[in-house]
Formats: structure tokens, sequence, C-alpha cells
């Protein structure tokens, strides 16, 4: 197995003007709160993705993006084994995204008190 | 022939109750195993799961996504 293509969230600014799809896998709860200002975005969560990751074209680049980058480092590795070549993982979550200055919706001051850790709120705890 | 028992996850408590339910049920039946806990993503990733904790005795998928009963991975190990 390729190991997963980790990028920054300006590589990442740098795709999304390039026509890139972010896809983010935390929970509609989580997006709700604060939310990535983009063009092209959708949001599957991770307990969703194995039934409706064919909602993803595989003709364009996208972009994993969660919390802090671990969930959304998991569903990179899946959308490969299933056959998707251009899927990167945004290393860092929308918490790093959020300390760059990078656009989002919703209130940030809860995000940036939240750890680097994203496992309590990850589907397996 | 011992079973080669791995439990999945990145290190949540979930992850941590199935690999002591797995420990409990092995001692107690006396069952030849070897058990791993395997946490890496990528390594986790081989298996293509993405609900944690994950069973895999002798390679083969047995739970996924919750943690087991302990009656569970007696009847698994029988």
């Amino acid at each position: 197995m390729n190991l997963a293509k980790q990028i920054c969230p300006t590589t990442t600014m740098g795709k999304i003007e390039n026509g890139a799809l972010i896809v983010d896998v935390r929970k509609a709860t989580e997006v709700a709160n604060v939310a990535f200002d983009v063009p092209n975005f959708i949001n599957i969560r991770i307990d969703e993705m194995e039934e409706r990751f064919t909602e993803i074209p595989n003709d364009k680049e996208i972009v994993m993006v969660c919390l802090s980058g671990e969930r959304s480092l998991k569903t990179t590795y899946f959308l490969m084994n299933n056959g998707y070549e251009n899927v990167f993982n945004m290393d860092g979550g929308i918490i790093k995204w959020v300390s760059k200055g990078f656009p989002t919706k919703g209130s940030v001051d809860e995000l940036l008190n939240t750890g680097s850790c994203d496992c309590s709120q990850s589907n397996c705890c | 022939m011992s079973i080669s028992i791995k439990i999945l996850g990145t290190g949540c408590a979930k992850c941590k109750q199935t690999t002591a339910i797995v420990q409990e049920v092995v001692n107690e039946n006396n069952i030849d195993a070897t058990i791993e806990k395997i946490e890496d993503i990528m390594e986790i990733m081989q298996y293509n799961v993405l609900s944690t904790p994950v069973l895999v005795v002798n390679e083969e998928i047995k739970i996924k996504g919750r943690v087991p009963s302990k009656k569970e991975v007696e009847e698994l190990l029988k």
C-alpha cells in the first residue's frame, strides 16, 4: 500500500483555487459549529463513508479533512483502496486551517481550545 | 496451531476494552494465541475498515466498530 499524500492548509487552499473538492468527514453537529468556507465542499461523516463514498467524484482532486487530520487520514486510505488516485489528506485538520487564518463559517473560539487529538469525537470512542 | 488475533484501533478506550476482553478470554481458557494490537492507521487501513475497534482472527475480520462481549469472543476463539 502506498503512503497517503498529506498536505498542509496552504497547499489545500491552492488546490481549492484549482477546483479541488473538500470532503469533511466530521459529524454534522461539528460542521454546524464551524465549517470550511470554501466553494467545493461536501460533508460525509466517517461512519457513512462506506455507503456514500461513490458520491465523491474520482475525476478531480479530493482533499479529505476533519478536526485534526486523523479521521480524514483513515478515509484517505479508504478512498485509495477504492481506486481514487487524486486524494490527499489535510494534515492538522480544521484546527490547523483556522490557525493559519483561512476562511471558516461559524464560531472558531471553541475550536481553538480543542486539543489536537480528536479521538473522543471519532467513531471509535 | 496458534490462533492469530489482531485488534485494530488507534488507541481509544473501546479499543483498549476490546484488547482486555480478548486477553481475558485467552487467559481463562488457556487458548494458544498471539494477540497483536495494531494502532498505525496505514496498517489498519490495509484491512480497509473505517469503524474501529476491529477484531481480526486468523486474518479474517470478525467484528468491527464495537466492543464485543466476552461470550462473543469465546465463541469466536473456540
